[in-house]
């Protein structure tokens, strides 16, 4: 197992340097873009520009220039924003990232209880009334876009029934929860809710259908034979083994999130997170952000993807071995 | 090369190499260990052994659809090893392959008819209609009916898909067959009727066959002579009478005993020779004779030396020290 | 022990009633060994699934009855026949690549098994099942017991599966084609163990195969089937030396042999007839040589003594459709 882990960790770091090169690749060194003008800003001079391609190295080769990105970006932190010069990369990301996690955080666990609990439900139930009910909801979460949902939400919290029902909703934003805990949390209920319907859909319909699958399997016809309840053979035998998919799609879709794919809800939502940041720095071509942005990203999926392996070996004896 | 040698492998080995299971480690597995054959024209050569033992790896070796990792196969006269795809061309004509499982080796998405017409123009013999005749003649030959060949390999049974892949193997007019446990997969009374067929097919098409088998009756019932494979090696290989009365492999002697008899007559049960344990990994082969772990007769030099595969009697290969049966 | 009568499962579908059982009946008696043989779809295995209540299917019927130590457990309860079921019958089946949870170590199912039908602790039932292992022939069974399925070869997983079967002391052993997915020296070493297990706990076997040598090696009595039904039931060595029903005489007589010469399979024409559109009459009639005008009329099973079977050829045709086929075959 340890040795897993460890082999598992030097392909997460391996992987992290090629993209790092490929972003670089892809952001500074595309023919026809002076990186120069890119990283000094809008409004500089030429002599900023001078400073620029000195301190990047930009008449050096590229692998030299690849190594100085790197330094200024992670050693230095002294890369800067194209559009708002002075506002430093590396801040903005650290100061987004923490809305993001709690955003994502919080609606992980929502989606993962309400999803789970479908799926078995559903599964238990089958042929019964409650599984194609289950089933309907699931999909009606999953085919509701999320930016239409959260704007349905904020209008009946915010506007509609702010005076009556929904008076105790905050108005939107993000409270730290190291300021205020209990602001923080009600701050991202309606959020977390709101990103949690797709996820807890698709998970309770796919589990449903590994969960269908596995009671078909050999070894639940053992379990039977061996007399075990339906009950306990569902949750012991067929949930534990169907777990496993589970996991490998909640590490994706959790990496992806994390890395800036809540967008759509942190934007509706009103949060300043990583999705935030990533959607500014667009509209404005903001290449040393939507650098870091994007590097960002890329190290929480393939870390999402490592403990994701992790996870998976010690819920399935046979990935130990290979 | 003689004239009656149709195929022969000289010393084949095919290896695998995988990850292994420490950081940084390799294992290579050894599925085929040094074989040597020869298969004659005409003849049925049966080779018989295990799960796991490298048989189906030597039938993919040996028409190339594997590249060995060393060792040479001739074939009609010609080196086969180290041909390239372009020139290997004119022999895979040559050469048909019978797969086991009938549910999985037709493409499920083409009618019966194009499966069969399928080698035949890739080859371009012949005119589309020239083709579409010998489909039909193809199909009356393994008894089928030709109105079903517009029909998908679904709407068959076990038994007729398999006679559907024999018709490919004889789309081209091969003189060799190989035959992956092409009934393994098939009910005894539909097992004996592609059985038989196969019998009729090769006395009318005057094919040679590599018969390749678990089943011990079945090797028995079809083959000219049988070869018995364990852990990658040849350890016996003989004319099929003789070899199933009087067995030289201590391997090959238990392996008879152990097989189920229908006791339908008085004559008294071979004894049963139980051998106990399993197949060693092919990455980690013991030393000297591969089977000596489980062998009932192995002595001090059976886990040093390795028995060379030598021809003990006419007609009669062996690798043991201690062959059985001799005096006999 | 067990006695079934008049067992029959069909299944509703779109193109009308399956009838995957029609019309079982057999008995098996204390330590006895019986074997069922027949093809792929002959409806040997459902019967004894639906038996136990391990047809989970909304569209299944059964009926019939099914008596286990003169208790009917055809329509127990759920709750009741789990009790059944682990308990006083144990099950093989026939693939133990995927017959265990992967997931679980073998010693982990084993004291599932012990501790759903007795209420010993944790810790004896573990002390059982490392006790079962060794008896099963695993080495080490110490080490072994805290090992995943995926680590132990085909065999020694059935060997896996027999320990679980017999830890509850079932009287009755149903196994599933136990050796079809294993090699002929595994498959020796675990008939063998089977029949010494047998022994020392005293258990019926019914015993399901596609494999006459099987049944020849194992079985006291033999029930033949065929399309659901029962074609011949006898004693094991009459029915292999002196089979009455023209499709055991095939079925005999398509096994290729380690034993004897080269010959021509006897084969049966045509494919098994589809459950969905099994004939009114004798199910084997349509591909039977030796088919009559009565035989539009569904045979009952009758005979001499203990070995019965269902076909209208009296014992005079039979004699002499067997010397004719002898004499032109060669055969057995």
């Amino acid at each position: 197992m340890r040795s897993f882990i460890i082999r598992r960790l030097i392909s997460a770091v391996l992987v992290l340097f090629a993209i790092s090169v490929m972003v670089f690749l892809i952001f500074f060194a595309t023919p026809g873009v002076d990186p120069a003008a890119r990283i000094a800003g809008r409004s500089a001079t030429p002599q900023i520009l001078e400073q620029v391609r000195a301190a990047f190295g930009l008449n050096r080769p590229i692998p030299i220039r690849y190594l100085l990105m790197m330094e200024h970006l992670f050693i230095k932190h002294d890369l800067t924003s194209y559009v708002n010069v002075g506002d430093r990369v590396l801040p903005q990301i650290l100061q987004a990232a923490p809305v993001t996690l709690s955003l994502v955080i919080g609606a992980a666990v929502i989606w993962l209880i309400v999803g789970v609990l479908g799926g078995v439900v559903a599964a238990a139930n089958r042929g019964k009334f409650i599984d194609p009910l289950i089933m309907f909801v699931g999909i009606a979460a999953v085919s509701v876009p999320a930016y239409w949902l959260g704007e349905v939400v904020n209008y009946f919290t915010q506007s509609k029934f702010h005076s009556s029902i929904f008076s105790w909703v905050p108005s939107s934003g993000y409270v730290s929860p190291t300021t205020n805990p209990w602001q923080w949390a009600l701050h991202l209920l309606f959020p977390w809710l709101t990103l949690a319907a797709l996820y807890a859909g698709i998970y309770a319909r796919v589990l449903r259908a590994e969960l269908v699958n596995a009671m078909n399997e050999d070894y639940v016809r053992t379990a039977r034979a061996k007399g075990l309840s339906e009950r306990r053979i569902l949750l012991r035998h067929a949930l534990r083994c169907s777990l496993i998919s589970i996991v490998s799609l909640f590490g994706l879709d959790f990496g992806a999130l994390i890395g800036g794919a809540a967008l759509l809800t942190e934007v509706v939502m009103g949060l300043p997170g990583i999705g935030m940041l990533t959607y500014n720095a667009l509209q404005n071509l903001d290449l040393p952000v939507l650098m870091g942005c994007v590097m960002y990203g890329a190290f929480f999926i393939v870390l999402a993807n490592a403990v994701v392996d992790v996870l998976y070996a010690w819920l399935d004896p046979r990935v130990r071995l290979a | 090369m003689s004239d009656d040698v149709l195929l022969r492998a000289t010393d084949i080995v095919k290896s695998f190499t995988s990850r292994g299971k420490k950081l940084g480690a390799r294992s290579v597995a050894t599925a085929v260990n040094g074989v040597s054959l020869e298969v004659r024209r005409g003849e049925t050569l049966g080779i018989v052994g295990e799960s796991g033992c490298g048989k189906s790896t030597l039938a993919r070796c040996l028409v190339q659809l594997l590249p060995v990792t060393s060792g040479t196969v001739e074939f009609n006269g010609a080196t086969l090893t180290g041909l390239s795809r372009r020139q290997m061309r004119p022999h895979r004509r040559e050469m048909q392959l019978v797969f086991q499982d009938p549910y999985a080796s037709l493409n499920p998405r083409r009618t019966v008819g194009d499966i069969v017409a399928d080698p035949m123009r890739i080859n371009k013999v012949g005119t589309e209609a020239e083709i579409g005749e010998r489909v039909r003649e193809l199909f009356a030959t393994v008894g089928l009916d030709p109105a079903s060949l517009r029909r998908y390999p679904h709407e068959f049974s076990g038994g007729q898909r398999q006679r559907i892949g024999i018709a490919r193997s004889l789309s081209l007019n091969p003189s060799l067959v190989v035959a992956d446990e092409p009934v393994s997969a098939l009910d005894v009374s539909v097992q004996a009727q592609v059985l038989n067929l196969m019998a009729d097919l090769q006395e009318t098409f005057k094919l040679t066959y590599l018969f390749i088998a678990h089943d011990l009756g079945v090797v028995r019932h079809v083959s000219d002579r049988v070869g018995v494979m364990y852990l990658g090696e040849i350890v016996e290989l003989g004319e099929a009478e003789v070899l199933y009365e009087k067995p030289l492999h201590p391997y090959t002697e238990a392996l008879l005993s152990v097989v189920p008899e229908l006791n339908d007559t008085d004559a008294p049960r071979r004894e049963r020779i139980l051998i106990s344990g399993d197949v060693p990994d092919p990455s980690d082969r013991p030393t000297g004779c591969a089977f000596h772990p489980r062998c009932p007769v192995a002595t001090a030099v059976c886990r040093t030396d390795k028995p060379a595969f030598v021809e003990l009697r006419t007609g009669r290969f062996v690798a043991c020290h201690h062959p059985r049966n001799l005096d006999a | 022990m067990l006695s079934v009568r008049d067992l029959r499962v069909s299944f509703a579908t779109r193109q009308g009633a399956l009838r995957a059982v029609d019309g079982l009946s057999f008995d098996v008696g204390s330590k006895e060994v019986l074997g069922i043989v027949g093809e792929s779809g002959s409806g040997k295995s459902v019967a004894m699934y639906s038996m136990l209540g391990l047809v989970r299917d909304s569209n299944v019927t059964i009926s019939g009855s099914v008596k286990f130590e003169g208790r009917e457990i055809l329509g127990l309860s759920d709750r009741e026949m789990q009790s059944v079921r682990g308990g006083d019958i144990g099950m093989i089946f026939q693939d133990p690549m995927t017959a265990l949870t992967p997931v679980y170590t073998v010693g982990w199912q084993i004291v599932e098994q012990i501790r759903a039908h007795t209420d010993m602790t944790k810790q004896q039932a573990r002390e059982r099942a490392i006790g079962l292992l060794g008896e099963v022939g695993i080495p080490d069974p110490k080490s072994r017991v805290d090992h995943y399925p995926h680590e132990f070869s085909g065999g020694m997983r059935q060997r896996v599966v027999i320990a679980m079967a017999l830890s509850c002391n079932p009287k009755l052993l149903i196994a599933d084609e136990p050796t079809t997915a294993l090699d002929v020296t595994t498959q020796a070493q675990i008939l063998d163990l089977m029949l010494k297990m047998q022994e020392s706990y005293g258990s019926s076997i019914v015993i399901i195969t596609h494999d006459m040598g099987v049944i020849a090696e194992m079985a006291h009595r033999v029930v033949v089937m065929y399309a659901g039904r029962p074609a011949e039931i006898g004693p094991e060595v009459d029915v292999v030396r002196y089979p009455r029903h023209p499709y055991t005489w095939g079925l005999l007589g398509a096994v290729p042999r380690v034993d004897s010469k080269n010959r021509r399979l006897v084969t049966i024409p045509g494919t098994s007839v589809s459950p969905l559109d099994v004939p009114e009459g004798c199910a084997f009639g349509p591909r039977c040589e030796h088919r009559m005008e009565i035989c539009d009329e569904r045979p009952v099973l009758h005979g001499p003594g203990d070995h019965l079977d269902a076909c209208w050829l009296s014992d005079a045709q039979r004699l002499a459709i067997r010397s004719a086929r002898s004499v032109a075959g060669g055969a057995s």
